[in-house]
């Protein structure tokens, strides 16, 4: 098993990046390991950059990724995938990203234009290994709430850590999710992972 | 988080693991006031403070909370005060004075400061403060250790009967690492009062106290050095400072984050000649006795801190007497780590490497140029006020309430407006987030800028209560080239504003005051404020109606608003500003309305469904000025030249329907019309 492993965890505020850290994190403690995450959100309550560095591994110390460091990113809006893997992802890195965009103020009022999806796409193939793409919000819309989002991302990830090294299992990511989500939304939760992991095995298998 | 379990591991972020060690610690009283990022700790504490018996509570200001941790310190209890590294500036006047007899209840400081400004006005690094002061200074490299120096900074700061500070950085704070638990304190220290406790006039600092042949305040400050005599000696023996050993003669003295990107650089790098390492827990005092063994082992010393060179200059101190040919390496002389902005894992592990002689890792050339490639498609995600602010109704009210009195007395002045900010969501009126470069102007005139978003309306921006202080300053000093205004929100009102608006009045400044009342404490993450109508612990409280506090302050002059609805506000504004400048007084505007996040997460608990609006194309005409409203969910779509909702960010607030010239703007059906402040009950 790997020494050290690190995720890059993107995404807009209000999109559940810290509750996902928080899972990895618990599912990291599982397997015994130490666990670092270091968080940073805009000023604003809703609609900021928010991204979670997730340091996982016998030793560790510090919270912070170095450049070229994520052994996987997991995007939870597209822009904010792009530039978190610009600046973290390791060439040999896997990325799961949500396609469903989430235009910044800037994009909106004319200021800047938000690059075609597919461009986000094909650029983080040239940056990493695996790229998953698909539009994990509507997937988890089909599992009962749009909320379950960042757990489709995660199924989705359960699936493809099974071709690469790391310190998880699908089981242990279940089992840390479990723990974490509130348990009138397990049902949808549940489902949102299971869909996710599908996306990705035949994703996978297309390949 | 409030069940004994010692043992259990699980993943705490820095401020909940702080939270932790309060009450493993036997925490009685815990007070602070939200900053971020320190906000944390009192809001786990005050979820557990009930059932385990103790008292939480937001404070209206550091001051005031420093000053409640001293009286419960004085009756014995053991107190813990929070604060980000601003708040600290507000303690100092207690601060400097309670060391002058100290305290029988353990007093610990939790102080939160912020390299890189990431939630700040500044990076400053409030060690110097504890410095000046004279207390044991514990800081942390890790969550655990976050908790853990908390816990033992109870213990220390009863036997030496001083506070202790605790520095904490975001990168401390806003982290999340696994703690172990300790076992909890069982025992309660005994609440007495005995004014004559181990000294006499002990809580008095003008008390007839004689030592040494001093008597009073002196005689008290002659008894404070006797105590930091001993902690200095005391230093030397806590696990929290110890050294490890090295095979060269490089030494490096790291503490708090510091210390943690040098464990992950040596990892990573893993070189063959081991530095010496001096891990230091206590920055202040150091521990002299080890950094002597620790010197004569090595030539070299780099030292290793987040913040200023704080160490690294006590170190300078230190070695000129002791071993003056030794070399230091850091931030001040031999600079190889920046003295501004956040250390981070790459600037360490870069300076480590060359300071062991080994090539830093680097990015190969080709994928440098791909990035570089990629970058260029990459747009910017600016901060901004929420979709719905109310914020956006004032900000709205008073541009356009300031150019129609600015033109109405066009006689009188140039119209040069000065709009002054404070500390709050609102503070985004002066990010300018879609700011051209500007050229400043040698000259000295007044100029007035054309507004064209609520990004762009203040013009000035330091701290919590500043605005109001300076509007009177500038009306003082006879500022006469335009209306001057002062924004702030309810808590910062309450903060810092209440003795600021009693001095306008009394001296009689003719300002334009407005509070926007949003009845939480918004930015730092919806803590209770003394509007909100409940305390920490979720109690039922007083609701403070600003209007009442202003009117017993002896301001004559006030109008109530909604900002949802904006021809009343920009009338008000303006009544207020002609008002002002017609009677030479001070006068006041509240815009009041519930913070729309907190309506619309209470709406979406309920599955009540919210009011979406969206643009006619049909009926737009292309004039943008819903667009200029800034709010993030009105867009602009530059093929069509037409603008439009975004319907995942709308929350219904109508104001840009009302600014709407052309009436284009519509609510869809099915929805409801976002309710008044606290409205559904």
């Amino acid at each position: 098993m790997v020494d050290n492993y690190y995720i890059m965890i993107a995404g807009v505020g209000g999109q559940g990046s810290v509750l996902l850290s928080r899972i990895i994190g618990d599912a990291a403690l599982m397997k015994g390991l130490n666990v670092r995450i270091g968080e940073t959100f805009g000023a604003a309550q809703r609609g900021g950059a928010v991204h979670s560095h997730v340091r996982i591994g016998k030793e560790v110390y510090g919270p912070l990724l170095m450049e070229d460091d994520a052994d996987a990113l997991l995007a939870l809006e597209p822009l904010e995938g792009l530039r978190r893997g610009l600046a973290y992802l390791k060439p040999e890195g896997v990325v799961i990203i949500n396609t469903r965009k989430v235009y910044p103020i800037d994009v909106n009022v004319g200021a800047a234009e938000y690059p075609p999806v597919d461009e986000i796409i094909e650029a983080l193939k040239k940056l990493g290994e695996i790229v998953i793409a698909a539009d994990f919000t509507e997937v988890a819309e089909e599992a009962g709430t749009a909320r379950a989002m960042n757990i489709a991302v995660l199924g989705a990830y359960a699936k493809v850590i099974e071709l690469v090294d790391s310190p998880f299992d699908k089981e242990t990511l279940l089992e840390a999710m479990k723990g974490r989500v509130p348990s009138r939304w397990l049902e949808a939760n549940l489902k949102a992972f299971q869909l996710g992991y599908r996306i990705a095995e035949s994703a996978l298998k297309e390949k | 988080m409030g069940i004994n379990q010692p043992g259990k591991r699980a993943i705490l972020q820095g401020n909940e693991a702080a939270a932790r060690g309060a009450i493993e610690g036997g925490v009685q009283v815990a007070v602070g006031y939200p900053g971020t990022p320190s906000s944390e700790v009192i809001e786990t504490l005050s979820l557990v403070a009930k059932d385990l018996g103790f008292h939480a509570e937001w404070a209206i200001n550091e001051k005031v909370a420093f000053d409640v941790a001293v009286g419960a310190a004085s009756v014995g209890a053991r107190v813990l005060a929070t604060m980000k590294n601003a708040g600290t500036n507000w303690i100092m006047d207690m601060f400097a004075t309670v060391v002058y007899g100290g305290l029988p209840g353990g007093l610990v400081i939790f102080s939160a400061d912020d390299p890189e400004a990431f939630y700040s006005s500044t990076e400053q690094d409030t060690r110097w403060l504890a410095k000046g002061v004279g207390v044991l200074i514990l800081e942390p490299s890790t969550q655990q250790e976050a908790k853990d120096m908390v816990k033992v900074a109870f213990d220390y700061s009863e036997k030496f009967e001083l506070p202790v500070f605790v520095r904490s950085v975001t990168r401390i704070s806003h982290s999340s690492g696994d703690v172990t638990f300790g076992e909890m304190r069982k025992e309660r220290n005994k609440v007495f009062f005995d004014r004559h406790h181990k000294l006499p006039f002990r809580y008095n600092v003008y008390g007839p106290f004689k030592y040494k042949g001093k008597a009073g305040p002196t005689a008290k400050h002659v008894w404070h050095l006797e105590q930091l005599e001993k902690i200095k000696e005391f230093v030397n023996e806590v696990p929290l400072n110890f050294v490890e050993e090295g095979n060269t003669s490089l030494g490096i003295i790291a503490s708090g984050m510091g210390y943690a990107y040098l464990k992950d650089a040596l990892l990573k790098l893993n070189p063959e000649t081991k530095p010496w390492v001096l891990k230091i827990g206590t920055p202040f005092p150091l521990p002299e006795k080890l950094l002597k063994q620790f010197v004569d082992k090595v030539d070299k010393i780099m030292v290793i801190e987040e913040g200023d060179p704080f160490i690294e200059e006590q170190l300078y101190v230190f070695l000129k007497d002791y071993a003056p040919g030794k070399t230091i390496y850091g931030k001040t002389k031999n600079r190889v780590l920046l003295r501004y902005g956040e250390l981070g894992l790459t600037q360490v592990l870069n300076a480590v490497a060359k300071y062991l002689g080994m090539e830093p890792p680097s990015i190969p050339k080709d994928r440098k140029t791909l990035k570089e490639e990629i970058s260029k498609i990459l747009a910017p995600r600016s901060s901004a006020l929420c979709p719905g602010c109310q914020h956006l109704g004032t900000y709205w009210g008073l541009r356009f309430a300031l150019l129609k009195v600015a033109a109405k007395y066009g006689k009188k002045w140039k119209g040069v407006w000065i709009v002054n900010g404070d500390i709050g969501c609102y503070e985004q009126g002066g990010y300018g987030i879609f700011a051209k470069e500007i050229t400043p102007n040698e000259d000295k005139e007044s100029r007035k800028y054309v507004i064209t978003n609520p990004y762009e309306i203040l013009d000035t921006n330091y701290i919590m209560g500043g605005g109001i202080g300076l509007a009177q300053g500038q009306y003082q000093a006879g500022y006469r080239d335009g209306p001057i205004v002062a924004v702030a929100g309810d808590s910062t009102f309450f903060h810092a504003c209440m003795p600021a608006l009693a001095n306008a009045v009394y001296n009689k400044a003719a300002i334009t005051f407005i509070v926007m009342d949003n009845a939480w404490t918004a930015m730092t993450g919806h803590q209770p404020s003394p509007t909100t109508g409940i305390t920490a612990t979720f109690e039922p409280a007083k609701v403070f109606k600003i209007e009442d506090v202003a009117r017993a302050l002896g301001v004559k002059y006030i109008w109530t608003v909604d900002p949802y609805d904006i021809k009343s506000t920009q009338e008000a504004i303006e009544k207020a500003l002609e008002k002002t400048v017609e009677e030479n007084v001070t006068t006041l505007v509240v815009a009041r309305r519930e913070c729309a996040l907190q309506v619309v997460r209470r709406l979406t608990r309920k599955g009540e469904p919210i009011a979406q609006y969206w643009v006619d194309q049909d009926k737009c005409i292309g004039c943008q000025l819903c667009v200029q409203l800034g709010c993030p969910a009105v867009g602009w779509d530059k093929k069509t030249k037409k603008a439009f909702i975004d319907p995942v960010l709308c929350v219904g607030c109508t104001l840009c329907a009302q600014v709407c010239p052309v009436n284009a703007i519509f609510p869809k059906t099915g929805g409801k019309k976002l309710p008044d402040i606290g409205g559904e009950e």
